[in-house]
């Protein structure tokens, strides 16, 4: 084919494809209700696909920026033993050799902190309960976790407070007590006795979840050493690295700079199956979603577009009869649902988009329910947050599957003759 | 002859400033700790009916106890013949319990300390740690009262201040013959929260002493636990042996 004879078949292709979409369009205001209909219908399909998708991704993310901060981080080094038995018994012993480590393999940028954390009693004249005591150094604990910026009363520890400790409101309330009182706490020592000390509440925090709040007690490490007889020990070492969470090239490089037979080295993944299968459900989950709601949708589409074209059957006939090929009717009419399609999607996606943003200022307030909510780990304020994939796949899918589920009636149309349709009245 | 006695009487008056509070806070004390093994004796046998009454339940149990100084002590339970055989272990402030049924000696972790001991109003740390009133409080006497006849001190006992006590303050009545009438406790606000009273002083073992104790949530009057001697036989001493694992195992018959 020669240049010449190129350009020509192509102008005359723009031609035919300018004439399709002009007959297409105008087709389909030939009946506006109808229209509106099965826009309506494309609309709140996408819509839904969009808003839902991205609230689901709100709550992972929730889910998974919540689990990080609450004394998570992206990483943790324990004694080896410690995750199966978190007992005083298998604490680091020795925490300088892994801090020189850290110094020499991780980023700049990243922030970490070495934590005492054992199981405790808290007890007051009236009341006690279990508690998770964490021995943390003030400065660099509040770069790694929620509590630095978490006190709800009174004030955050100093390293001047040898018996202060900070804990959670909903603590507080169930102990009936307040700032300034005492707070007994009993755990085993390393010798194995039971050791107790009396501290005083000099703060409060608020977390996300009640169970946080009840679980959690932060005092000053030094206190936790004298309380415990554990010299420097410590339980775990928590670290924050800038950027993405996941550093699988910072993991190994800790994983060959850390003695494996003396320690163990977890990414957040591994410290929070819970949440990590939570992720791996969701992808799933959206795309079933996206099958209901493409059925409803799909069938709306059908069912209407297969009415629009038995009642054009004596409009198709006539232009069959004028020398259109089948083909050409096919094209013309999935041409028409490709047109609806794509309106309907435009304006699902700046619906959608609009109530995301509506709802990112305050998200979706979930304390009414908190305790069921906090049954699945959810926090208590949920931000949608939107992911590119989610919206590519949804107007995809319902593209595709929309004009597939189109060419039934188009197939339909195509199959007219002439003589049909003068029979049909 | 007037300057001696001048002088003699500033320097009585000033041995009686600097030494009153002190003369008194030392007599607080040594009356507390006098009184503390008067009560437990150096060592003693005894037969307790322990009763746990609530508003619609009784539960009585006999209780055989071995105590020897302030650390060691050594309880089983007699009757009923359900519970016979579990047995409790003190040493210093650490406790073993025994259960038969399992035949297992559990060390009471600290998780269990605030726990109620056998389903009574004690807790496990009401044992472990009776002598944290001795080393954890400072005492002062806070008044008198006479009682048929007999001098009663009123003791007010508040713990120093990084003691790991629960308490806010201890308040006790203690006879001059050093025999424990009751011991109050309260919280931070100083509010009561329980109190131990003393009943029928009478000879146990060639001295004076309280038959029934009854231990006592404040605000729940129909919710007690009472501590009955059937029988107390003070004892000079009693053998190493007998404070150790294997006896707790052996639950003595």
């Amino acid at each position: 084919m020669n240049r010449r004879a190129w350009n020509m078949s192509f102008i005359k292709f723009r031609h035919f494809f300018i004439m399709y979409l002009q007959l297409a369009w105008r087709n389909i205001w030939r009946n506006p209700r109808r229209t509106a209909v099965i826009l309506t219908a494309v609309i709140i399909g996408i819509w839904s696909m969009i808003l839902l998708g991205s609230l689901m991704r709100g709550i992972a993310v929730g889910m998974i920026e919540n689990g990080i901060s609450t004394l998570t981080g992206h990483l943790q080094i324990h004694h080896k033993g410690y995750r199966n038995d978190p007992a005083i018994e298998n604490s680091i012993t020795d925490p300088v050799v892994v801090e020189n480590a850290l110094r020499e393999v991780l980023p700049k940028g990243s922030s970490w902190t070495a934590r005492v954390r054992v199981s405790a009693v808290a007890s007051n004249a009236r009341h006690y309960s279990g508690v998770t005591l964490v021995g943390i150094d003030p400065v660099a604990e509040a770069k790694v976790s929620f509590i630095g910026t978490a006190i709800s009363q009174g004030r955050y520890l100093n390293p001047g407070d040898h018996n202060g400790i900070i804990v959670g409101e909903a603590l507080l309330e169930k102990f009936d007590t307040k700032l300034g009182r005492k707070l007994v706490l009993m755990s085993q020592d390393t010798h194995r006795e039971n050791a107790s000390r009396a501290f005083r509440i000099i703060g409060t925090f608020r977390a996300e979840m009640e169970a946080t709040e009840k679980q959690f007690v932060f005092v000053m490490r030094k206190a936790s050493h004298k309380m415990l007889r554990l010299g420097d020990g410590i339980s775990e070492i928590s670290i924050l690295l800038p950027g993405k969470p996941d550093n699988p090239e910072i993991y190994d490089r800790l994983m060959t700079a850390l003695p494996s037979e003396q320690f163990e080295v977890n990414t957040w993944r591994e410290l929070l199956p819970f949440q990590t299968a939570y992720l791996r459900i969701l992808d799933g989950f959206m795309w079933i979603w996206y099958f209901v709601v493409f059925v409803a949708m799909g069938f709306g589409i059908v069912n209407t577009t297969l009415m629009a074209v038995f009642e054009r059957m004596r409009e198709f006939g006539l232009l069959k009869a004028l020398g259109m090929k089948p083909w050409w009717i096919l094209r013309e009419v999935l041409t028409e649902s490709f047109l609806l399609l794509v309106t309907g999607m435009i304006i699902g996606n700046i619906l959608a988009f609009i109530c995301i943003y509506a709802l990112s200022g305050s998200g979706i307030d979930l304390s009414a329910l908190a305790a069921g909510a906090e049954y699945a780990g959810m926090t208590r304020v949920i931000y949608p947050a939107v992911a590119l994939k989610d919206i590519f796949v949804s107007n995809l899918v319902v593209l595709l599957l929309g004009i597939l589920v189109s060419t039934y009636p188009a197939v339909k149309a195509a199959r007219f003759t002439p003589v049909e349709a003068l029979a049909h009245t | 002859m007037l300057k001696q006695i001048t002088i003699t009487f500033w320097l009585a008056l000033l041995f009686i400033l600097f030494q009153s509070p002190n003369a008194q806070a030392v007599d607080a004390r040594s009356l507390v700790e006098d009184s503390f093994n008067y009560m437990r004796g150096k060592s003693s046998v005894a037969t307790v009916v322990m009763t746990v009454h609530r508003p619609d339940w009784e539960r009585k149990m006999t209780i055989k106890a071995w105590t020897r100084g302030r650390k060691n002590s050594l309880f089983y339970i007699d009757s009923p013949p359900k519970d016979h055989g579990n047995g409790t272990l003190k040493k210093g402030r650490e406790m073993w319990m025994y259960n038969p049924k399992i035949n297992r000696v559990i060390k009471v972790p600290p998780s269990m300390m605030s726990q109620s001991w056998m389903g009574s109003d004690f807790s496990n740390n009401d044992l472990a740690k009776s002598d944290s009133l001795l080393t954890d409080y400072t005492h002062s006497i806070i008044g008198t009262e006479s009682l048929n006849g007999k001098k009663v001190y009123l003791i007010k006992s508040m713990p120093k201040p990084d003691a790991p006590v629960v308490w806010g303050m201890q308040k006790l009545k203690i006879r001059e013959d050093l025999i424990w009438l009751s011991q109050e406790f309260f919280d931070e606000d100083l509010a009561p929260v329980k109190k131990m009273t003393t009943f029928e002083i009478q000879m146990l073992s060639g001295k004076l002493y309280p038959k029934v104790w009854r231990m006592r949530k404040v605000d729940e009057e129909n919710k007690y636990t009472e501590l009955n001697y059937t029988s107390l036989v003070f004892k000079s001493d009693l053998p190493d042996s007998l404070f150790t694992l294997t006896s707790l195992r052996k639950a003595r018959r």
